[in-house]
């Protein structure tokens, strides 16, 4: 009698088609919500948590400021360090002011020639860290109402700590910008 | 004329997928490792950031009486309390804050006061954590006030 065989399988190794599938869907979403190469200036640290805040989607008009304690306790200046320029500085008070009257009004030569790119909408975002006395922000805040700038946003990280009845009526979030 | 021994060659019709994964799971690492994500942090916006003290830089309008300030005065007694007094309200709570301050601004617009002009002044003493004032930040904001900054330091 004669037997018939089973038919070889043309392909040997396993079928990739699925991993690929699933890899390129992965590869989609990294590319559509992770930032990439877009820094801010913000540095890691132990920063205050709110339950309210506003999500700002456009930071392109806006200066990070990172203020920590001073490394000298005797020194009444913060440490407050920014990307100014793609590099990072550290800035005293008075490079402060003048840091945020440039992105304010421009650059100091345009005022020489009366030419001066008044910027209402630029705005400082203020990372502290959560333990940071108010000694050390007032300088702070002091130097942005020096530069006119008008809004000054507190970064904060969301938190979920004080649970969503903490206040009544409400399941978090709020505030308007 | 007959061709022998065809079939062992075309076993394999589709293209080599070995270089194309290779690839794509490199882009997949780099993406994971190199990617930060949204959504951790966000802000408390402030249009008045602090309220300096001394002349500005216009004089005000003739016959123009300036509204006073709501202020609350923030204390710490220790570094992981706070007490915040505006009217007569005393609390170290930050909810507790909210509701009596939100209490606090419905009884000023029934007086007649518009929210949008009422300027809350958060006054801190110079060893006031900031943690704390971003707790009495939050709660003028959920008590419905729109314009909050801060005092200098008493």
């Amino acid at each position: 009698m004669k037997r018939h065989h089973m038919p070889s399988s043309h392909v040997s190794h396993p079928n990739v088609t699925p991993l690929i599938d699933i890899v390129m869907c992965l590869i989609i979403f990294f590319m559509l919500i992770a930032k990439i190469g877009v820094t801010t200036g913000a540095e890691e640290m132990t920063i205050p948590a709110s339950l309210m805040g506003v999500d700002i989607k456009d930071m392109a008009n806006t200066l990070t400021l990172n203020v920590r304690p001073p490394a000298d306790e005797r020194s009444k200046e913060p440490l407050v360090t920014a990307l100014v320029d793609g590099a990072k500085q550290e800035l005293k008070r008075g490079q402060l002011v003048k840091v945020l009257k440039h992105f304010r009004y421009g650059p100091a030569e345009a005022a020489v020639a009366n030419n001066r790119n008044d910027n209402p909408n630029f705005s400082v975002n203020i990372r502290a860290e959560e333990e940071l006395p108010y000694r050390y922000l007032q300088p702070v805040l002091e130097a942005a109402a020096e530069a006119n700038v008008k809004n000054v946003n507190f970064t904060t990280r969301k938190s979920e700590a004080f649970g969503a009845g903490a206040l009544p009526g409400r399941a978090g979030g709020g505030g308007k910008p | 004329m007959k061709i022998r021994n065809m079939g062992s060659a075309n076993l394999e019709a589709g293209p080599n997928m070995t270089p194309l994964v290779d690839i794509v799971m490199v882009i997949l690492i780099f993406l994971m490792l190199a990617g930060r994500f949204e959504g951790q942090e966000h802000f408390l916006v402030s249009p008045t950031p602090i309220a300096m003290k001394g002349a500005g830089n216009m004089a005000p309008p003739p016959g123009y009486v300036p509204n006073p300030p709501l202020e609350i005065r923030v204390d710490s007694p220790t570094s992981d309390k706070f007490v915040a007094t505006v009217d007569r309200i005393r609390t170290g709570d930050w909810v507790s804050l909210a509701s009596q301050m939100k209490k606090l601004r419905l009884g000023m617009e029934a007086a007649g006061k518009k929210t949008d002009d009422i300027q809350v002044v958060i006054a801190p003493t110079k060893s006031t954590r900031y943690k704390h004032l971003v707790d009495v930040y939050q709660a003028s904001l959920e008590a419905g006030f729109k314009k909050v900054g801060f005092a200098q330091a008493r």
